[in-house]
């Protein structure tokens, strides 16, 4: 039996309310310790204290993400897109593809740094790799989902390869390569920062790193609030964009 | 793939290994940065016979094991609890969806705060890592009996139990078998980051030493075996799961 | 007089309560002798379904009892009543003959006699040789020939068809309903038989109970005097045409109330 709309959305606030009421009394009543979770308002305050700080890591890491989604979205789609519409390509490629994806490219970030050293190059380099495979795949299935009979249907009306591909193809694999962009987009994010995590000298990152060899919580978890705000921010813009390429698909 | 594909295939990855020893050799490709195959081949056979290596990749692996036995049961108990009680559903689900949404390993450095750098430090990480890939698979398989069947049992006598393990069980096997094994991915991954990232033993951490001491043919050795135990475990649940789902057609 | 195996007393069932509850049936009284072949029929939503499921024990009547040989149903009776729906639902995971097997593997039936009675089953519904296949390897016709098979394995006297044949093609209908009648006329089971079309309603039964719309009640029962065994040219008598017409003329009306 379940509960009707209005409790569940009364329940549903309450339980986050509480959430984040907990995570501002528990530490300020001693009930968890302070370096673990710090209150909620101090890490907040962290944030508004030391924003020239923190915005200043921004201009770094978002050079690094744009240069890095270019690369992942630009060549793992079009990658995507190539092999997507090759069956030999797919038969050959993807099974090798999904093998690989287990293997935990984190362990490729100590070669970048010895490859481009501590700079934006290593993390670049990193982000792109980590976000590659994933991203290619996921515009490879969208090729796989469209419709032959889109494309027989524009053969019989005379249209051209480049045609073909312009008008029926490409917005056909809109809707995927949103998704690809969004999966790999976050990806990205998550990548450069890790990567500044693990070494380097500026950066959101190695912001987050710094603050917490100093044992300073609310530093670290201020770091950690304004990357949560970054890939929500990236989330809610890529879902947006989502659903209007879907709206203009009309159907199949 | 097709017999002639598959030889295709190994013959170009061959050959990438062949182009790169030759570059290497040619003096094309610089050494100290990527040393060439055959010198991270004869570095790995002597990484295998040092204990202390083996010892590192015992950490890692006792590691990850750990992590797993944890997030699985703890994952999968709480996603069928999410999918059969419609109250802690509704309630708990656009909660968890979110956190799922959310990348795991910047919290990482909270880990070290509560636990220091440490070996429980590093299990902590990898369930917190892996428990929400397993709780979205232990609702997915729950929602995944098709209720027909339930219907169906009941016609012709089955008790609660007989219902578990006659239709529950079975079908879920599929879907909770995919996300253990992507579960084990994240893990592993997880694991490793913690170790680069901050640690006293581990092959991850011998990863970064050798990085940071320009050790480069031991750096690729440690590599090539991480990437191929990953990739072994990967193919190993695969084929289970490959086992145990063939009666799942896609039309 | 035959004693009727299976009856239905003054049964109604509602669902939900007070102003928002919906009465699916209303007073259904029907008793059903052994052995007899029974359509029912009605508008959509009338209720035949629920009726379905009340003799297969799913769930207790609001008010009224359904007996089966004289025990009132308050419970899936797997031994008495078999039960084959809309969708053949057979175990995806399991081969035909597993499938068939499954009621007698909840019985804990030990497994060469439960296999030996499928194959049996397998036989009576002709599919001989399709013992291993498993469901996605059979075409929808066969499916359900499999869940008729699963429907007879604990020999019950009765046989309970929600609309069996519904999602199938016009022509494997006709076949597996020629089929149906086969196996009935070789196994004298009572079979109450839902179905959304008069053709067959009149084709298959002997008797054609009517239910008006929501709430459903007992319109019309009509017996069904064509002579057995049925042919394909019957269908094309008058009296078979009447006998679908004086159903038609209950639903027809029913339909635009």
């Amino acid at each position: 039996m379940t509960w009707p709309e209005r409790h569940l959305r009364l329940a549903q606030a309450i339980l986050y309310l509480g959430i984040l009421a907990a995570w501002e009394i528990l530490p300020r009543a001693g009930l968890v310790p302070r370096l673990f979770v710090p209150p909620l308002s101090e890490a907040l305050g962290a944030l508004v204290a030391d924003h020239r700080e923190y915005l200043g890591s921004l201009p770094t890491t978002f050079g690094e993400i744009a240069v890095s989604y270019l690369i992942v979205c630009g060549g793992g789609i079009l990658a995507g897109q190539l092999v997507g519409s090759s069956g030999t390509a797919q038969r050959m490629l993807l099974p090798v593809l999904r093998s690989a994806y287990a293997v935990p490219l984190v362990v490729l970030y100590p070669v970048m740094m010895v490859w481009f050293g501590l700079g934006s190059q290593s993390k670049i380099a990193f982000a792109s790799i980590y976000a590659f495979i994933p991203t290619m795949l996921t515009a490879v299935a969208g090729v796989g989902a469209l419709s032959p009979a889109l494309a027989e249907t524009a053969r019989a009306f005379g249209a051209t390869r480049v045609q073909q591909i312009l008008y029926v193809a490409l917005p056909a694999s809109l809707p995927s390569i949103v998704a690809a962009l969004r999966l790999g987009g976050a990806l990205v994010i998550v990548g450069v920062i890790v990567a500044q995590m693990l070494g380097a000298a500026e950066g959101l990152g190695f912001l987050i790193t710094r603050h917490r060899t100093l044992l300073n919580s609310p530093g670290v978890y201020a770091g950690i609030v304004l990357v949560l705000l970054i890939t929500g921010l990236h989330e809610i813009l890529l879902r947006g964009l989502e659903r209007k390429v879907a709206a203009y698909r009309q159907g199949a | 793939m097709r017999r002639h594909e598959r030889l295709i295939v190994a013959a170009a990855v061959l050959g990438l290994f062949a182009l790169w020893e030759a570059l290497v050799r040619m003096g094309r490709l610089d050494a100290s940065l990527a040393p060439a195959p055959s010198t991270v081949v004869e570095s790995l056979v002597r990484l295998a016979g040092r204990p202390e290596v083996l010892a590192s990749l015992g950490v890692t692996a006792w590691e990850v094991l750990a992590a797993f036995l944890v997030a699985l049961p703890v994952g999968l108990l709480l996603g069928f609890l999410l999918a059969e009680v419609p109250v802690l559903g509704a309630l708990f689900r656009p909660l968890v969806n979110f956190l799922f949404g959310v990348p795991k390993s910047i919290f990482l450095p909270v880990f070290i705060l509560v636990f220091g750098v440490s070996i429980p430090q590093k299990i902590a990480f990898g369930v917190f890592t892996t428990v929400f890939v397993l709780i979205m698979g232990g609702i997915a398989a729950v929602q995944s009996v098709p209720r027909e069947l339930i219907t169906v049992s009941r016609v012709y006598g089955a008790t609660r139990g007989q219902i578990i393990r006659e239709i529950y069980l079975p079908a879920m096997a599929p879907i909770l078998l995919e996300s253990a094994r992507l579960g084990m991915v994240f893990n592993i991954t997880a694991v490793l980051l913690c170790e680069i990232y901050g640690a006293r033993d581990g092959i991850g951490y011998r990863i970064a030493a050798w990085g940071e001491n320009l050790q480069m043919p031991q750096l690729y050795a440690a590599l090539a075996i991480v990437a191929a135990a990953a990739v072994a475990v990967n193919e190993a649940l695969r084929a289970v799961e490959t086992r145990l789902g063939a009666w799942r057609q896609r039309t | 007089m035959t004693r009727a195996l299976v009856a239905i007393c003054g049964v109604s069932q509602r669902f939900g309560a007070g102003e928002s509850g919906v009465t699916a049936l209303d007073s259904i009284s029907l008793e059903i002798p052994d052995a007899q072949f029974v359509a029912v029929v009605g508008p959509s939503g009338c209720g035949k379904s629920t009726l379905l499921s009340l003799v297969a024990g799913l769930r207790l009547p609001s008010s009224g009892t359904v007996l089966c040989d004289g025990e009132p149903i308050t419970a899936p009776m797997p031994r008495k009543v078999g039960m084959i729906f809309q969708e053949a639902n057979l175990l995806p995971w399991l081969s035909a003959v597993d499938n068939v097997a499954f009621p007698l593997k909840l019985r804990r039936v030990a497994k060469a006699e439960r296999l030996a009675a499928a194959r049996r089953m397998l036989e009576l519904t002709g599919l001989a040789g399709f013992e291993d296949r498993l469901p996605h390897q059979l075409s929808g016709g066969m499916k359900q020939r499999v869940a008729i098979a699963r429907g007879l394995v604990q020999n019950p006297a009765v046989l309970l068809m929600d609309e069996p044949f519904a999602s199938l093609d016009e022509q494997t209908r006709m076949v597996l309903g020629d089929e149906l009648l086969r196996i009935w006329s070789e196994t004298r089971k009572t079979v109450l038989f839902v179905t959304h079309s008069l053709n067959e309603a009149v084709y298959l039964a002997d008797r054609v109970v009517v239910l008006s719309a929501r709430p459903g009640r007992v319109v019309d029962d009509v017996l069904v005097d064509l002579p057995r065994p049925r042919s394909f040219a019957m269908a094309a008598s008058e009296r078979f045409g009447a006998l679908k017409d004086r159903i038609w003329q209950h639903i027809k009306s029913a339909e635009r109330a």
